[in-house]
Formats: C-alpha cells, structure tokens, sequence
C-alpha cells in the first residue's frame, strides 16, 4: 500500500511531464491555478510598492518640478526626432506607391507596464510585468524596452503577465541584418547573463562585427523592426554549415523598469 | 495535534515557501539559494505527524511549478523523490543532532536537484548554470535557521 501511495504521484508527475511538453492540454489547467495564486506575486510586490508609494508622497515639490523640467526637455526631442521618421515613413510610402509595392509600415499598438521584483524559476531567465489579461495583454506579444527587444509573453494572469527575456535559451526569434536583410533566428546562452547567438545564417553570408540586428516579423508572431542586439563575434570555423554568430543584446535586461508591450495595429 | 492542525500547518509553510521563494535577489544568490519548498516539506514530514505525504509533496509540487512557469510535474516529481527519502529516515532524522540533520538535508536536497536538472536537461538540453549545485550546500547550512523559525511559527 506504501508503495502504492509512493508510486501513484511519481507516475502521475511523469505523465504531467510528458503532457506539458509535448501537448498543450495542460495549458488552461495552469493559467487557471496561475490566477488562483496570483495573490502570492500581490504579496511578494507589495514592499516595492509600499516604497515607490513613499517614495512618491515624500517627494519634495523642487525635486519634482526638476524632473517635471527634464522630462519636458526629453519630450520636445522625441517629437523633433518623430519627425525627421515621419518624413521618411512618407518617403517611403511614396515610393512604394511609384514602385506599385504592397508594403505598408506596420503601424503598433504599445502598452507600458512596470517591471515587478518577482523571481520565477532559477534556471530560466524570466521577468514578470504588472499588466495582465484585465489590460489585454496576449501570449506571445513581444516586449521591448527603451534600448531594445526585450522578450515575449509566455504567461498571464489577471493582473501580472511573464515575459521570457530573449537571452533564455529556451527563446527563439526571427531576426535580420539592418544592413542587408540576411536573416537568422537568435537564441539564448545559459552561461551568459547577456549573451545571445544568431543561428542558421549560411557561412557564405555579409556579416560584420558591429552589425546590428532587428526583428523580422517572419510568421506574423512579432511585430518587425525592433532593434535586438549588435554582433560581436563571428565564428565561420565551428560549424560546417552555418556561421556562428554572437550577439550582445541592445537592451541590457538588468536595468529594466518600464517595458512596452506591443502589437501590430489591425488594419 | 489532529489532522487538521498538520494540514494548516502544511498550508502555512507552503505559502510562506512560495513567498520567499518568488522573492526576485541577485542572479548568483537566486541560483545557489535552498529550494525553500523542499526545506519546508523536511521540517512538516519530520515535526507533524501529517498523513499522505507522497500525495502533499505532489500537490505542493505541481503548485510550485505553476507559480515558477516551469514544466509541469518537475517540482512534483523532485519533491515525491526527496520525500521518500526523508520518509525512511524519519525516525533517525527526528532523534539526530543538528549536523546529523544538516547531511540528512543534504542527501535530500542533492536528490531533488539531480530529478530536477535531469527534467530539465531532457526536456530543454544541457544548459545549466553551475551556481544552481550549490543550493544542497545551502540548504544545509541554512537548515537549522529553517528549523528554529518554523518551530516558532508551529507554537
């Protein structure tokens, strides 16, 4: 009976394991308990926000009309900046009208969310943002932060979504040289905190120390044209078939705060 | 105590194990620190007389690896291992002193870190960081700090 009682969960585990990772029939089953123990990350958040609430109140008035002035500054730029892009994006329409393309620049819808100080598995590389369903966040919008792409969302509750950050191993995603187009599909190192490699670009391709890549929108999943990371080694000796590249990610992930999740516009 | 002061006493130190546990430190520190569910099951199995354990510590593991977005079952199944484990050296676990006790958390820690890197190993392929081997350490060291604040917590 012991061995029973002993062997029951072990099989029942096994079969879980085996479902999860090859069938997604567990998935509902886990956004359901997820939400169910949402108010564990309610808990594990609240002395950040207490501080940031404190910090907020206690605030002196010069302080805030400094950073009031600054951030004032930083919006005239942007905007100055907006329209050096605007010029091109009609450029570009124009002589994509004369060429008689069908490319339109895809036009994005972005959410701000605050990065939490909630911790998921230790063998992942994960961070958990405060939007959830309730602010129409979707699995697998792509997140991206000041600098860069930041990763994609895996997981949401009501409340918090989980964003796995692209230099997790286990995270994919389709990329392109800004200089020529020559695409790859980036991956995550385990031993490195910020490091990423592009996989299948064929040896033969232009590709540079410095170069800069995007994302490629390929397969719909990811809006395009987000910067992703600058190459900063090129290995053609390992690998017979496919040049070895690494990528040092544009965003640093650690001094993440504010990310934007975004999503192409339906026309 | 009855039944259902071992079963509260369970729910208890499993909220505060997942608390801490998703409490966001310094990549080197999240990496080595104990698996605190694990650490908390140990002192439930030895200290309360509760029933059903292989079916708790699979409850108790499935939840964690929700809450953590892992594969599902890996905890489960780590926690039942390292369970059995502690089960069959109860009686001797219970009357040891505290270093006696540290090496039985060890041994138990080292088996739910073994089923745990295997899972993953076959599920993700071999990319693991090396800090995370020496969780059974601390775990170790940390058990009679575990032990004294969950004695406090069942009085």
């Amino acid at each position: 009976m012991r061995l029973l009682k002993f062997f029951v969960p072990v099989f029942l585990s096994i079969i879980l394991i085996v479902l999860d990772t090859r069938f997604s029939y567990l998935d509902n089953f886990k956004r359901f308990t997820l939400t169910l123990l949402s108010p564990i990350y309610v808990i594990v958040d609240l002395p950040s926000q207490v501080i940031d609430w404190v910090n907020d109140k206690g605030a002196d008035n010069d302080t805030l009309i400094s950073e009031n002035d600054y951030l004032k500054g930083q919006l005239v730029e942007l905007k100055v900046r907006l329209q050096g892009y605007n010029n091109l994006a009609l450029e570009n329409q124009k002589m994509s009208k004369l060429l008689d393309s069908s490319y339109k620049i895809p036009n994005h819808d972005a959410k701000l969310a605050h990065v939490k100080s909630i911790s998921q598995s230790r063998l992942s590389k994960k961070i958990i943002i405060g939007k959830g369903s309730n602010d129409g966040v979707a699995l697998s919008q792509l997140v991206v932060g000041s600098e860069g792409a930041v990763g994609q969302i895996i997981q949401i509750t009501p409340m918090y979504s989980t964003v796995r950050l692209l230099t997790d191993p286990t995270q994919h995603m389709p990329v392109k040289n800004s200089r020529n187009g020559i695409r790859g599909i980036t991956k995550g190192i385990a031993s490195s905190e910020n490091g990423m490699i592009i996989e299948f670009v064929p040896l033969d391709s232009d590709v540079k120390v410095g170069d800069i890549f995007l994302t490629s929108g390929i397969g719909n999943l990811y809006p395009s044209g987000y910067l992703v990371g600058r190459v900063t080694s090129i290995d053609d000796t390992i690998n017979a078939s496919f040049l070895s590249i690494s990528l040092q990610p544009t965003q640093n992930m650690n001094k993440l705060e504010l990310v934007l999740i975004v999503k192409e516009k339906n026309e | 105590m009855n039944n259902t002061t071992h079963f509260f006493l369970l729910v208890k130190i499993s909220i505060i194990a997942f608390i801490i546990g998703a409490i966001s430190l310094p990549s080197f520190l999240e990496l080595a620190s104990p698996f605190w569910l694990l650490s908390f099951f140990i002192y439930w199995l030895i200290y309360s007389n509760g029933k059903s354990v292989f079916t708790s510590a699979f409850i108790l593991g499935i939840l964690l690896d929700v809450l953590q977005g892992g594969i599902l079952g890996q905890n489960a199944l780590a926690l039942v291992l390292s369970s059995a484990f502690i089960l069959n050296v109860k009686k001797s676990f219970f009357i040891s002193n505290i270093t006696t006790q540290q090496v039985y958390v060890f041994i138990s820690t080292l088996i739910y870190l073994i089923t745990f890197l295997l899972i993953h190993s076959l599920v993700h392929g071999f990319n693991i960081k090396w800090l995370i081997l020496l969780s059974p350490i601390t775990s170790a060291i940390l058990w009679p700090l575990i032990r004294l604040l969950l004695a406090k917590l069942k009085e």
